[in-house]
């Protein structure tokens, strides 16, 4: 039997577009709270800038703590976007389609959230201007294209272009149909975003064009982001836990196990705030849970062999870091967390299917693998710097301030907010995309069974 | 331009005259404007050492043995603390110095990361002297402000006085007499009472320090000298020499740490 | 509706359920492929040259010390990268249920067969792999264990735990095999006869089809895959650090085992694509192997090209960026300096030219796009080889137990007697492919009906659509 109902195009429409059309009573309150704990963060940041670095907990041998967590933790989560939009995309997952939009403009938000992080963590962010830009503002010099911070902002600004234009492009129909739908000022805004969208046959293959060539470009910035990010852990050969060949296959498929589960949750979220029960389906779910398995199975592989080398080489200081991750309180602790949070409860609760299509008990496992990966991060970062090398005499251990707390907590209020502010005005569900799966939808008889089926598209 | 390196600096520690007095560190922190070390800044561990003196012990008590290790910027000649920097506030200057530019520092921090020897300190509070101090800050060292990197310049301070002294006003050449004649000499050599500390010009046939690097470079690994360089299979080819502590008492199950 | 005329274009290069007539007969033709003689003749030739290589580099060198050896276990890791997978791919694309595995699922299984070639291969190298203990003792260079994945020196470490590791692979993909053979060969028992209908008899003489079976069946086979699927990487990681990393004393390289895995995917697509080319081109099962399968296997061989070079970029950038001394002279000895040109081989076949054929559209859609470039790949998985484990069994027996490496060792061509190992091992796998090609049902049968179920065509408009069915 089919899953979910075919159901007209006006009806969908009039159902994607309720978040806009309509506000529920829990919206205002929402973006308030939200937007409280953002000016509290924005606040402490204010402080921080004005009183220097020192209200944190980093200390000399622990320079790196909660801020480059955070930014690593957001920039791996604007992996799914790319993952779930362009790759099954160019791979004709029908499942996909719910989720694109959702994605993307996740990947969007943790972006630029991520780049704050920092920012933030310079201390003097103005100065950050003769960090990100290639120009050297009367100065006489240029960034150095040598020091992998510096590909950092050029991969990740690139990545963020891009991914604007993605969600744009995909956005231009359904902008159409909202300056159809809208009046006023409203209209006239969808009206100029819409560029003119009639919905003719040239129309609709140029977006479509548009739309492939922009999945297989963004492909190899995709990839490129977190391995650069993981490059500027890997590149430093004197934290003996980062010099790791393995970092940036590692990381990438650590960002794309934790973007897809923030994105199965921000799903289940919309679909029991805004009712879309018809839209995102339990089989969408289930397919996402799936292809986690396989990609967290996957982030294991990667972590064994980071981990299986860190002790390969039996180098007393590298011994040491992993000795203080396995043995000592709290990373002992913190170790298993991670290990237990990121795969093993996750695969557990993915591994039936009714789990898998039990919404609560998704919730749970993509909360679980977020949690996880954070914590992942951390561990990976902080104790190769508080056993840096083998001068004993200066190792410390790193504390994290309650205004770090806050501030990385800001930062998950800051991506909902945006996330809410984004419903209100655009459609967070590609209307044209599900239409265009209900077309291609539909059954075969085989034997006694009806079976779901699709048109073939490739 | 035309870079002639004429000089490339270098030092000699020599942990058997070292009794870690701990003189060189106040000199340092006395001669390049650090900040007062306060117990908070202890405790935080964001206390500012541009010298440190490592001590770890060696043995069980009673017969227990303490190690000094005077650990400064290793002026390193492939240092790893300078390409991560994206704003080239870290860079080798042609005297084979790493040099650190305070305007240039954005607080990335990833110097300090990558640096091996841990010798990199960052400004997280503003820098503040009690009153009467005020005037005892050294004029032709920059005081640094919040939120940026230093470390020990090799007292480049001192080097330039003594380039622009000996070779302008005197007409002779920067080199080991000249330099100890005047006292040119970075603050924490200056002040080591038992000359366990040698600074000097690498490229220089006759200075002093000259011979350990000659040997160091000749015999790689094999040399019966007692120098040695720390941390050397990083690769990071340090300027800074180090001559092993000879034991007249001779440990048993002798374990170095460090 | 406006959508279904754009695919009209697409829909000859489809693969379309074959018609009942050619279903009817495919038992008898999967049972019965006419393999040239000429062929067994000229790869037992082969073997029989590699033997006497063999024989004559035994006799020189004996078999205690393993630098000699460097061309024979370049020759065997190339032989077990690409055949130890294959079960592996097969029971991949039916886990994820692609629709275009059908024709290719059997081809792939019958490299099982070949992993018991791999495991005798296996037993010289087990005897000459160095001791880890250091018999001499720590040094002021040196390490009392040798730097391997072995932190201590555990029993059985490394010969008795690596053998049971080799032994479990061809032990388990032959199982899958004959499991996923047996409903074919059940079909087809009434086409052959002589000593294979006995065996056929034997294998599938029980099977009858019932609900109950089927379901067994795939259960089982789920579960062999899936424990295929956890003991194959290891293996990999076994054998690319026991065998190459160690070998060259402080090579600490974490991101290798995933380059030799990631190459084992490859190169089994890459061979299973070539089989399944001859079997189209010369073998008369055009009406079963569509253009759209090599449609979709180039995708993903594009893919893994791709992905070859990203694991290559990471480890050469991290070597590359760091400034100990091991790491550069490991990089002037594998990559800039001594292997150089193979290197350059090597990175062509597996990057280069698969991904500049590939990346056109029109190639990808030719049937002899893919196959094409999965030759190319297989050419550079040989130099990979050639470069990785002769050069780490020529690296010098005196440094194996050394901290870091210090020097940069030249690299060693072949003699005549390595010429004919690699040549005579390539030829004994081959040997026993087609063995097991004349043994087992060629096409899976049981699939490729399967599938034809699940295709609807449709006519609308001017042009026909392909409706496929998505069970569950
Ligand atoms: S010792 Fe540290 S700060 Fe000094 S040059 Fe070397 S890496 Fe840079
Ligand atoms: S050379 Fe100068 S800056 Fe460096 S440790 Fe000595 S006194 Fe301090």
């Amino acid at each position: 039997m089919q899953e979910g109902r075919v159901l007209p195009p006006e009806q969908i429409n009039k159902d994607l577009l309720n978040s806009i059309m309509s506000t529920p009573k829990w919206y205002w309150p929402a973006v308030g709270i939200c937007s409280l704990i953002v000016l509290i963060a924005a606040t402490i940041v204010g402080y921080m800038i004005n009183k220097g670095l020192g209200i944190t907990g980093l200390n000399r041998p622990v320079m790196w703590g909660f801020f480059i967590t955070n930014f690593v933790f957001w920039i791996g989560i604007s992996h799914a976007g790319v993952m779930l939009s362009a790759i099954l995309r160019l791979a004709k997952a029908e499942w996909r389609r719910p989720a694109s939009r959702a994605a993307e403009v996740l990947t969007i938000f943790s972006l630029m959230t991520a780049m704050t992080m920092p920012i933030i963590h310079t201390g003097r962010p103005w100065r950050s201007l003769y960090w990100f830009f290639p120009y050297d503002f009367a100065r006489g010099i240029f960034p150095n294209i040598r020091s992998p911070l510096v590909w950092d902002p050029s991969a990740i600004l690139t990545y963020l272009t891009s991914s604007v234009l993605f969600v744009f492009i995909a956005l231009i129909p359904d902008f159409a149909i909202l300056r159809d739908n809208t009046t006023g000022l409203r209209k006239k805004i969808y009206t100029a975003l819409s560029m003119g969208w009639q919905g003719n046959a040239r129309q609709w293959k140029l977006q479509i064009v548009a739309g492939i060539l922009l999945s297989a470009l963004i492909l190899p910035v995709f990839v490129s982001v977190h391995s650069i990010v993981s490059w500027d852990f890997g590149m430093a050969v004197s934290v003996k836990a980062w010099h790791s060949t393995v970092f940036a296959p590692y990381f990438v498929v650590g960002a794309v196990h934790s973007g897809v589960s923030a994105v199965i949750f921000v799903l289940i979220l919309l679909r029991q705030a805004y009712g879309w029960q018809d839209y995102i389906r339990r089989e969408h779910v289930e397919a996402l849970c799936r292809l986690l398995i396989v990609v967290s199975t996957g982030w294991f592989y990667y972590f064994c062999m980071e981990i299986i080398f860190g002790i390969y080489g039996r180098e007393a200081d590298e011994v040491a870091i992993r000795t203080l991750q396995f043995t000592l309180y709290p990373w002992n602790w913190i170790m298993i967390i991670f290990i237990v949070t990121t795969y093993f409860l996750p695969i557990l609760l993915w591994s039936r299917k009714v789990w898998r299509r039990n919404l609560l008990i998704v919730s749970i496992a993509c909360i679980s693998v977020n949690i996880g990966m954070w914590l992942e991060r951390y561990i990976l970062f902080v104790p190769g710097q508080i056993n840096k090398q083998l001068f004993t005499f200066t190792w410390a251990n790193y504390t994290p301030t309650i205004f770090e707390g806050i501030i990385v907590l800001g930062t998950f209020a800051l991506v909902t907010l945006l996330l809410l502010l984004f419903s209100k005005v655009m459609p967070l569900i590609p209307l044209y995309d599900i239409k265009e799966g209900d077309i291609l939808k539909t059954e075969v008889q085989i034997g006694r069974r009806t079976v779901p089926a699709t048109f073939r598209e490739d | 331009m035309v870079i002639k390196i004429e000089h490339k600096w270098g030092m000699v520690v020599d942990l058997d005259k070292c009794t870690g007095c701990n003189g060189c560190v106040v000199a340092c922190q006395a001669e390049n404007n650090l900040p007062i070390n306060t117990k908070d800044l202890f405790m935080q561990k964001r206390a500012f050492e541009w010298i440190r003196i490592e001590r770890y012990w060696e043995g069980e008590f009673p017969n227990v043995k303490a190690r000094y290790l005077p650990v400064m910027c290793q002026h390193c000649g492939n240092a790893p603390c300078e390409p991560v920097c994206p704003v080239y506030a870290t860079y080798h200057n042609d005297q084979g110095l790493n040099v650190q530019v305070y305007n240039r520092c954005v607080g990335t921090r990833y110097c300090i990361n990558n640096c091996t020897y841990q010798v990199r300190f960052f400004n997280f509070w503003e820098p503040t002297w009690p009153e009467r101090l005020q005037n005892q800050l050294n004029p032709d060292v920059t005081v640094r402000t919040r939120g940026i990197t230093e470390k020990c310049t090799f007292c480049v301070q001192r080097i330039r006085r003594a380039e622009i002294t000996v070779e302008r006003r005197e007409r002779t050449k920067l080199n080991d007499k000249t330099m100890a004649a005047r006292n040119f000499m970075p603050a924490c050599v200056q002040a080591c009472p038992t000359n366990a500390l040698m600074f000097g010009d690498q490229n220089n046939q006759e200075d002093k320090i000259h011979g350990y690097f000659e040997e160091l470079h000749n015999h790689e690994g094999h040399s019966d000298s007692r120098g040695y360089r720390i941390l050397e299979e990083i690769g990071t080819d340090p300027s800074v020499i180090y001559l092993k502590k000879v034991d007249q008492f001779k440990m048993e199950h002798s374990e170095s740490h460090g | 509706m406006a959508e279904l005329k754009t695919l009209n274009h697409h829909y000859k290069d489809m693969w379309v359920f074959p018609d009942a007539d050619d279903l009817a007969g495919l038992p008898a033709k999967a049972t019965s492929i006419g393999i040239n003689k000429l062929l067994l003749w000229l790869t037992l030739i082969l073997t029989a040259i590699g033997v006497v290589g063999f024989v004559m580099r035994a006799s020189a060198d004996g078999l205690n010390d393993y630098e000699p050896w460097g061309y024979y276990m370049a020759a065997f890791s190339f032989v077990f990268m690409v055949t130890a997978p294959a079960p592996l791919v097969s029971v991949a694309f039916r886990l994820i249920r692609s629709h275009w595995r059908r024709p290719l699922t059997r081809i792939a299984e019958i490299f099982a067969l070949v992993g018991i070639v791999n495991f005798v291969l296996y037993i010289p190298l087990m005897l000459m792999i160095p001791e880890i203990a250091n018999p001499n003792g720590a040094g002021h260079h040196s390490l009392d264990i040798r730097r391997t994945l072995w932190i201590q020196v555990p029993w059985g470490a490394p010969h008795f735990w690596e053998t049971m590791a080799m032994l479990s692979l061809p032990v388990m993909s032959c199982l899958i095999l004959l499991l996923s053979a047996t409903p074919d060969m059940s079909a087809s028992i009434q086409f052959v006869s002589g000593i294979k209908k006995k065996f056929y008899m034997l294998v599938a003489g029980y099977w009858k089809g019932s609900k109950r079976q089927w379901l067994v069946m795939q259960a089982a086979i789920g579960a062999l895959g899936g424990l295929y699927f956890l003991t194959l990487p290891f293996v990999q990681f076994l054998i690319s650090t026991d065998f190459g990393m160690s070998l060259i004393a402080g090579w600490k390289d974490s991101i290798f085992p995933a380059i030799y895995t990631l190459m084992g995917f490859q190169t089994s697509l890459a061979a299973i694509l070539i089989v399944l080319y001859i079997f189209r081109r010369w073998g008369g099962f055009e009406n079963f192997i569509g253009a759209s399968q090599f449609w979709s296997a180039s995708k993903i061989l594009l893919g893994l090209s791709l992905l070859w070079i990203y694991h290559m970029f990471a480890f050469f950038i991290t070597f590359w960026y760091g400034r100990m001394e091991v790491e550069q002279n490991i990089l002037n000895y594998l990559y800039v300096d001594s292997w150089f040109w193979i290197f350059i081989i090597n990175a062509l076949g597996s990057w280069l030219i698969p991904f500049l054929i590939l990346v056109w559209n029109p190639v990808r859609r030719a049937d002899w796009g893919a196959p094409l470039a999965a030759v190319f790949v297989l050419i550079g998985a040989l130099m990979f080889n050639i470069r990785i484990f002769v050069g780490a069994f020529n690296a010098g027996r005196e440094q194996i137990y050394d901290i870091s490496i210090t020097f940069v060792p030249d690299a060693v061509g072949p003699d005549i007697w390595d010429l004919c190992m690699v040549i005579g091992i390539i030829g004994l796998a081959c040997l026993v492919y087609l063995i097991g090609l004349r043994i087992f049902p060629v096409m899976n049968i049981w699939e490729i009906k399967e599938g034809a179920m699940y295709q609807k065509m449709g006519r609308l408009f001017r042009g026909n659509y392909l409706v496929l069915a998505k069970p569950e």
